[in-house]
């Protein structure tokens, strides 16, 4: 089992989000990750992500190609685009000393502070989902309250 | 561009596809629709007596005649009822366009009256299906369902229309074609059919396994003749009787679970296996680690997610199965054809004699066996048969000889009782000339017998051969088999008497309680002028034998 990633371009629609997780579902698949957007086309695009073998994920590429509203089914190779999480973080009340180590811990790993009006700090992570995991991890559960992350948003580096 | 209501709209768009019937029942959200179909000329509709009736009837119809058949319900339980019959379709492929009304667009949600979420429930089990919310929307979108109906790998459509799009008026024109995003592979490339006639010409024990794909793409005469110029036996699966004439030399019959014995062999001997429109289904292949476990495999297939999906293949053709088979017939032709050994072809018919069921039977009760060589006896080529499950649908399959395709029509992948009989009615309205035959079982026929009102109304002249043993006997079939005789719900005591059930609905009803009778007596309902069922008292105890347990192994099959 290894992560998959997929990019579905599709018709802008309702219902075409049901008739792709129920193709999930029915086969114990669980979507780690589900982003969507607009295309300046006017056509969506979703970025999926779950677990599966070679043999599931081949199939599951043509399940999702033969939905009337899917155009194309992309397999995406992490290491031919850029794959970014976005997360937003809350920590505790912090004071003094502590509120000044975690703004730098969290802008030394690249982080943005958005707001610390309350004396709680509110910040913004991004990167691959493992550098998010552990700037969250490096923080301690004890310092962050609570995390609001995105799905996985791709583009490709491939030009035109 | 004209003025008019969603109803005369969808009439007009359904003229525009050629739709000379339709099946159905009306109710409080469809009205409007069925208000229209009053000054409909062209198109007869066909009020059933129940929706999965209408499903199964649509269903029918598409099968024996290749195009949509068409479906009207209301909302709520009139568009539930169809949903068996909708996934009956998706499950063999038949072009079916159902439409329902739906309660008006503002009240969706809400939980009015009759309001089923039909978009959400037929959505698994539909090619693809459609809410109409705007009227002017409505007639690209029933182009676009008869498209996506028949197009590529058929299958059903669903389409859900609120009472105020069909109220709701506008000037609109019915496309004559609608633009589509997907693009299907129906070509094969040249070099998938150069590296198929390398395997065929290559292979000394080959066999061509082909199913309802090939129905589908009207390939049965390329199909044939491929098997005569390479000489290469042919086995089908349930759906694709008839692609071969069963009496044809290279003619082995069904394999699977039921299967043929011979053809179950073979495909075990074989050294390629050439698939073509087939979906390797549990049920004709049995233990998918010995399916033809010293063959090469070629599987043809218009849908890709078939391909590799439970058995692995050496080569794939992603393309419509006539384009394919013409293309390596022609590439034959100029191939130098290797004199194939007819060893194996020899080998081949041989066991097809010695492994020739046994149909002489004169028992009394009548033996099922002898009873469908009787019916048979009684039809020619042109005779469409239709049939119900379970043991009844089994002996039909291992038993009729079909000579042509869209003559074998039967519930393959979802196995539904009740399917036979509206499905028979559906293939003689699209086929009036031919006669139509249901085998039925006892207690298949009661899941949809109040279609005999409709045959007799309509004067719909099919008849039910109901091979009666008084059980849901494939269910007693694997108790006794697999469970030590534990017959557990599966008496259907003595009621009702068949012959006066089709009397009371004024049906002809006759029965044939010896061998002898039986071909007498079906002569003699197919005469009637009406509808008929034909009871057919048979030996409760007969199983359906040989069998490949479910799981098992094709060669090794259960005898006795
Ligand atoms: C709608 C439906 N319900 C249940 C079943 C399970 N089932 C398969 S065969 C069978 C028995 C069919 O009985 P009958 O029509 O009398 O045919 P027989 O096997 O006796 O020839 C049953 C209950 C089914 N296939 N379809
Ligand atoms: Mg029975």
């Amino acid at each position: 089992m290894k992560n998959r990633i997929f990019s579905i371009l599709c018709q802008n629609i309702p219902g075409v989000m049901m008739r792709i997780t129920r193709d999930f579902t029915r086969r114990q698949i669980n979507l780690d990750s589900i982003t969507v957007g607009v295309e300046p086309s006017g056509l969506a695009r979703i970025i999926l992500m779950f677990r599966a073998d070679d043999h599931m994920a081949e199939f599951m590429q043509k399940v999702l190609t033969r939905l009337e509203p899917i155009i194309k089914v992309d397999v995406i190779d992490p290491e031919e685009g850029v794959v970014r999480v976005v997360a937003l973080i809350k920590t505790k009340k912090l004071a003094g000393d502590e509120h000044w180590k975690v703004v730098e811990k969290i802008e030394r790993a690249g982080g943005k502070i958005v707001d610390s009006s309350g004396g709680a700090i509110l910040a913004e992570l991004s990167g691959d989902n493992e550098e998010v995991e552990n700037i969250i991890n490096a923080l301690g559960r004890e310092i962050v309250t609570e995390v609001a992350r995105s799905g996985r948003v791709y583009i490709s580096k491939k030009i035109g | 561009m004209v003025e008019m209501n969603g109803s005369k709209a969808l009439f007009e768009a359904l003229n525009a596809e050629g739709v000379k019937h339709i099946f159905g029942i009306p109710g409080g959200s469809v009205i409007p629709i069925y208000d229209a179909l009053f000054d409909e000329k062209k198109i007869v509709h066909i009020l059933t007596r129940h929706e999965q009736g209408a499903a199964h009837a649509a269903d029918g119809y598409a099968r024996a005649s290749g195009k949509p058949g068409v479906c009207l319900t209301t909302s709520g339980p009139g568009a539930t009822n169809l949903t068996t019959g909708i996934l009956n379709a998706y499950m063999d492929n038949s072009p079916v366009v159902a439409i329902s009304g739906q309660v008006t667009s503002s009240a969706i949600g809400t939980d009015a009256f009759q309001e089923a979420d039909m978009l959400s429930l037929m959505l698994p089990i539909t090619k693809h299906n459609f809410i109409i919310h705007k009227v002017k929307d409505l007639p690209a979108i029933v182009k676009t369902a008869f498209d996506v109906a028949t197009a590529g790998r058929p299958g059903p459509v669903h389409i859900d229309i609120p009472k105020n799009t069909q109220n709701e008026k506008a000037d609109l024109k019915i496309p004559a074609t609608v633009k589509h995003e997907k693009v299907l592979k129906m070509q094969p490339t040249p070099g998938e059919i150069g590296r198929a006639i390398e395997m065929l010409a290559h292979a000394r024990q080959p066999v061509i396994y082909a199913g309802g794909g090939v129905v589908w793409s009207n390939a049965s005469p390329e199909l044939v003749a491929l098997a005569e110029m390479v000489q290469t036996p042919v086995v089908t699966s349930l759906l694709g009787k008839g692609v071969i004439p069963e009496d044809h030399p290279l003619a082995l019959g069904m394999l699977g679970m039921h299967g043929r014995m011979v053809a179950n062999l073979a495909v075990t001997e074989c050294d390629l296996l050439f698939a073509v429109g087939v979906r390797f289904s549990d049920r004709a292949t049995g233990d998918i680690r010995h399916f033809a476990p010293k063959a090469k495999i070629i599987h043809i297939d218009i849908d890709p997610v078939e391909i590799g999906k439970t058995i692995r293949v050496d080569h794939q053709i992603v393309a419509d199965a006539k384009l394919a088979l013409k293309g390596i017939i022609a590439g034959l032709k100029s191939h130098v054809q290797r004199g194939r050994t007819s060893e194996w072809v020899k080998r081949a018919e041989k066991l097809r004699k010695e492994l020739a069921p046994r149909t002489d039977y004169d028992e009394v009760p009548t033996k099922p066996q002898r009873a469908i060589k009787e019916i048979m006896s009684v039809l020619s080529g042109d005779a469409i048969i239709t049939t119900e499950v379970g043991q009844c649908q089994m002996w039909a399959a291992h038993f009729c000889e079909i000579k042509n395709p869209r003559h074998f029509i039967s519930s393959g992948g979802l196995g539904t009782m009740g399917f036979g009989f509206p499905a028979a009615m559906g293939a003689k309205v699209a086929c009036p000339k031919n006669p139509v035959i249901n085998i039925a079982g006892d207690g298949s026929f009661l899941m949809n017998s109040q279609e005999l009102a409709t045959v007799v109304e309509n004067e719909i002249n099919v008849v039910s051969c109901i091979l009666n043993n008084r059980y849901l006997g494939m269910v007693k079939q694997w108790q006794d088999l697999f469970y030590q005789k534990r017959r557990s719900g599966v008496g259907l005591g003595k009621v009702p008497d068949f012959v006066k059930l089709a009397e009371a609905y004024g049906a002809w009803g006759g029965r044939a309680s010896k061998p002898s009778e039986i071909a007498p007596k079906l002569k003699e309902a197919l005469a009637s002028g009406k509808p008929a069922v034909l009871d057919i008292p048979i030996d409760p105890d007969e199983n359906v034998l040989p069998m490949v347990p479910a799981g098992g192994r094709l060669d090794e099959p259960i005898l006795t």
